[in-house]
This record gives structure tokens, C-alpha cells and sequence, in this order.
């Protein structure tokens, strides 16, 4: 082949070659990106076919359930578009944690997502006291444990069990306090901006940073009406009859949003609930 | 024997494998920003990712290294010459095995400067809960090398046999995943799930897991990455186990290699 002769067709070659390439792009964004979590393979099969490249595969699966979570959460507003598949998540999770146990962004991102949505305790709870055994210096494992026992199950002597490993393990004096300080009725919502708190400043994934800002929201406007509610009590000694009370007596400037879309209510012993059950409405 | 070792490797380094190696390891500076997708364990991340880099270029070349040298020697009719020479046939079966040993050591140590600087970049900018464990990683890289030149061993044994490379080639594979699998067959069979086996696959598969290698033993990843201890006799353990087992395929390599008809 001359010279002439391949400069000629490969000029031909690559001019069809950009010719399709633009509209290739066009398409390929325009592509819907929704990351699907397919059915896996049962753990003990993966076990076998990821070979020597377990921590990898573990890795790889748990990086695809957040990317999942995170296509879900619509970007120009807080809202979650589609309903989450939170039990094929939850399976998904536990078949990574087979492959490596000592993962720790699993751990996380089950305490992050499933326990406040999927509220399968016992489970995340049985997931994180199987890491202990291997993750052996990590407080944070206990701390989550501690954290599902008061604060949803409402078993204080397990909580108080796992605050206080979560102290012994990191040296800090906070859990001890924790153990003491939070583990009444009275306290909760307190516990949960602290550990809200404590979470979101560690959050480096976008998504569950989010959730967690919604999150510390809902809980401080909880937090702003059970204070006004507790002022009410202590001077008129009978709890208001509904929230439009409070305001009307001026113990609450005005009734705070549910950043949840919700309405917030007073139920008859005083809680302070919400009509969107702290969760985007599916 | 030194001349074939010295034949090998200069074959290797012609054959461009090298520069295919350093082409592969331009994957390594992809690692930094892929690891700060973790969310909670970047810097684990990156030696997760690392070793696997590593662990996946040393099977490349353990299979088609391994697999395929003695093959083209004979395809090529080079054995002829090369056996008329003052050569045993098992010392030339040694030779090649040993030249592909040392490219591998040597493969391994380029690759393990790679994840270290990669590690310490990432460490530097994430630091770890936990301080990396250097040791592991070099421990990990160290025995992962050993554990693809025992797999060379097995190339070498289907080498012997064959007068294609489908056989070195995918018989060298069967045996990586197998090797993997035969710890966890073995503690499948012997868990409480496993007593629902009948007795006589549990005995069939417990006789395989002594005759089958053990690959297992070779994967400190786990160790490197969450800078777990090593546990030094287990290590010591497993080096003897290696030599042993890796010798045994090799002397039956040599005397199948040493009967064969060569036409």
C-alpha cells in the first residue's frame, strides 16, 4: 500500500469515525444511569468465584449499593424519586459482608440507611455484633449497636453493655457519659441529634450526608417543640391539646416544617409524632 | 541448567512482556482517586485495590508464562536443538521453570514499589484508623509471588503432557480456582451446614482438600489491608508447604517430561 493510498483511507476512516462518534455520546448520556441491583449469587458461591480477589468483589458490591442509593436521591431536590429497594440493599449488604467481614463501609452504610428506613434492628444488630468478632479495635461498631439498643429497642442494659465497650475501645471518656446521660425517656431526642451529629461529620459520600443533614432537621424541629411543649407543662401542669396550642399561647413562635413533607401532631401522652413517620412518602 | 534460566528470562524481556507489565501498572495510578469512593476506609481501599493489580497481572503471566514457553519450544522444534546439547531433559524442565520463577519474583518486587507508593500517597491525604501495616503488604506481595510460581509448577506439569497450549493453559486456570476453593469446600463440609452432606462426599471431599492445593494459605490481603498480625509460624509453615508441594510437581513433571517421545 502506498503512501498516498493509506493516508487517504485512514483520513476516510477517521473521519467516519467522528462522524459517529457524536451522536454515540449523545446517545450514551442521554442513556437513563440507573444503577440496578440485579439478583447476586448466593454468598457461598461468590466466595468460590471471586478467587483470591474477595476484599475486591466485597468492595465492589458495597460501592454498587451506594451508587444505587445515591441514583435514587433526585439531585436538584432532597427527595428520594423512586422507592428505594431497601430489602434487595439489605441482602446485597450481607452477601459483601461474607466476602470481607472487615469492611467497614458496609457496616456504615447498613447503620446509615437500613436502620432508619428498613428498621430491620435485630438484623443490623446481628450484622454488627458478627463484625465485632473480626473488626476487634473498631468502637464505632459498638457505638451503632449501643446506639439501635436505646434509641429504637429501647433495651438500655444492651445499650449500656455496648456504650461502654464503644468507651473502653476508644478511650473516650463521651461514651461513658453517653450510657449515663441519654438513657431515659426524656433524653432521646437529644441522643439522636448527638449522634446524628457524630455521624454527619464523618459522612463523606453526598448522599448520606444528605440524608443525615434531613435527618438532624427533623430531629431539631422534634427537639424545638418538645422544649416549648415541656414549658407549657411545667406552667400550666396538663399537656397543650394539639400543637396549634402551643403557638397560639406563644410558647412556640410557629409550628416548624417536617422537612419529610410531613405535618407534625402531639399524640395524647405528649409525643411529638410527624404524618410522615420521618420518612419520604413512597 | 544456568543457561536455560538465562535463556528464559532473555526470551521474556524480548518478548516484551515487561513493557506489557508497566503497561498494566498504569492502572495503578488510577487507584487514588477510585479509593476515595469509600466512604469510611479510603486508604484500605487503595491497598485493597493495589494487591488486586497485583494479584491479577502475577496470574496473567503465571498462566500464559507458564503455560505457554515449553509448548513454543516444541511447536517450534527448538526442543531438538536445545536437547541435543549436554542437557538432561529434566534439567531443561527445571530451567524454564526457574526463569519464570525469577521473572516472577522479580515482577513482584517492581509491582510491590508500585503499591507502596500508591499507599503512601493515599495514607498521606486519608490517614487510616489504623497505621498501615508495611510489613503485611510486603508479606502479601511476597506470597501471593509464591503462590503464582507454585501455580507455574502445575503449567509446568500440563506442559509435560500436552502437545497443545488449551491443556497448560486452561488446565493452569482450573487449578487457580480450585486452589482457592478447597479451604472453604473444607470448611463448608466440616460446618454444621455440611453434616446434612452424606458421609461419603464428606470423605471424598476431605481427601481431595490433601491431595488438592491449598492457595488459600497464600492470600494475606486480608492482613495487609485491615493491618491484622501476621502469624509467623502459620507463614513459615506455609513457605514449607509451598516448597514441598511445588518440588513434588516438578519431580513428576521431569519423569513424564523425560519418557515422552518427542517427534
Amino acid at each position: 500500500m502506498g503512501a498516498r493510498n493509506f493516508i487517504l483511507i485512514m483520513s476516510l476512516l477517521l473521519g467516519l469515525y467522528f462522524i459517529i462518534l457524536m451522536p454515540f455520546t449523545v446517545y450514551m448520556t442521554s442513556k437513563p444511569y440507573v444503577e440496578k441491583l440485579g439478583i447476586i449469587p448466593r454468598a457461598e458461591v461468590l466466595q468460590v468465584v471471586s478467587a483470591d480477589q474477595k476484599q475486591l468483589v466485597g468492595a465492589s458490591i458495597i460501592t454498587k449499593v451506594v451508587m444505587y442509593f445515591g441514583g435514587l436521591l433526585g439531585t436538584e431536590q432532597s427527595k428520594i424519586s423512586l422507592p428505594p429497594d431497601y430489602q434487595a440493599m439489605s441482602r446485597t449488604l450481607h452477601a459483601a459482608m461474607r466476602l470481607d467481614p472487615y469492611n467497614m463501609d458496609g457496616y456504615y452504610f447498613a447503620q446509615s440507611i437500613l436502620v432508619w428506613d428498613v428498621r430491620q434492628f435485630m438484623i443490623a444488630n446481628n450484622l454488627l455484633e458478627s463484625g465485632m468478632k473480626y473488626r476487634t479495635w473498631d468502637w464505632s461498631l459498638p457505638y451503632f449497636a449501643g446506639f439501635n439498643y436505646a434509641f429504637f429497642l429501647k433495651d438500655y442494659a444492651n445499650a449500656a453493655k455496648y456504650f461502654k465497650l464503644a468507651g473502653d475501645l476508644s478511650g473516650n471518656p463521651l461514651f461513658v457519659n453517653l450510657t449515663g446521660r441519654y438513657l431515659h425517656e426524656a433524653g432521646q431526642t437529644e441522643m439522636a441529634i448527638s449522634y446524628i451529629n457524630t455521624m454527619k461529620k464523618s459522612a463523606k459520600n453526598p448522599a448520606i450526608k444528605k440524608t443525615y443533614t434531613i435527618r438532624l432537621k427533623a430531629l431539631e424541629a422534634v427537639r424545638s417543640i418538645e422544649n416549648a411543649r415541656d414549658a407549657y407543662r411545667a406552667a400550666m401542669a396538663h399537656l397543650p391539646a394539639s400543637l396549634d396550642e402551643l403557638v397560639s399561647s406563644g410558647y412556640l413562635k410557629k409550628l416548624p416544617a417536617d422537612p419529610y413533607g410531613g405535618k407534625f401532631y402531639l399524640e395524647p401522652d405528649g409525643k411529638v409524632m410527624t404524618t410522615s413517620k420521618f420518612a419520604f412518602s413512597k | 541448567m544456568n543457561m536455560i534460566i538465562g535463556v528464559t528470562l532473555k526470551g521474556i524481556f524480548r518478548d516484551r512482556v515487561f513493557q506489557g507489565i508497566l503497561t498494566a501498572a498504569v492502572l495503578f495510578l488510577a487507584i487514588p482517586s477510585v479509593s476515595t469512593l469509600s466512604m469510611r476506609q479510603v486508604t484500605e481501599l487503595s491497598i485493597t485495590l493495589s494487591l488486586s493489580l497485583v494479584s491479577f497481572i502475577m496470574l496473567l503471566l503465571a498462566v500464559f508464562l507458564g503455560g505457554t514457553s515449553i509448548w513454543r519450544d516444541i511447536e517450534r522444534r527448538y526442543t531438538f536443538s536445545v536437547l541435543s546439547l549436554p542437557l538432561t531433559r529434566s534439567s531443561y524442565l527445571f530451567g524454564r521453570f526457574a526463569g519464570i520463577a525469577i521473572f516472577l519474583l522479580l515482577t513482584a518486587a517492581v509491582l510491590a514499589v508500585a503499591t507502596v507508593a500508591v499507599v503512601f500517597v493515599v495514607s498521606g491525604n486519608y490517614p487510616p484508623e489504623r497505621p498501615v501495616a508495611w510489613g503485611a503488604i510486603a508479606a502479601a506481595v511476597g506470597f501471593d509471588a509464591l503462590k503464582y510460581i507454585f501455580l507455574v509448577a502445575f503449567a509446568v506439569l500440563f506442559s509435560s503432557v500436552s502437545t497443545s497450549f488449551f491443556l497448560p493453559i486452561f488446565g493452569t486456570i482450573t487449578i487457580f480456582l480450585v486452589g482457592g476453593a478447597t479451604q472453604q469446600v473444607y470448611d463448608y463440609v466440616h460446618s454444621q451446614a455440611g453434616q446434612a452432606l452424606a458421609p461419603l462426599v464428606r470423605q471424598i471431599a476431605t481427601a481431595l482438600y490433601y491431595v488438592l492445593p491449598n492457595f488459600s494459605a497464600f492470600d494475606l490481603k486480608v492482613n495487609a489491608i485491615y493491618a491484622l498480625k501476621l502469624n509467623f509460624q502459620g507463614l513459615v509453615l506455609t513457605a514449607g508447604y509451598f516448597s514441598v508441594y511445588t518440588a513434588i510437581v516438578l519431580f513428576v513433571s521431569a519423569a513424564i517430561f523425560s519418557r515422552r517421545e518427542m517427534k
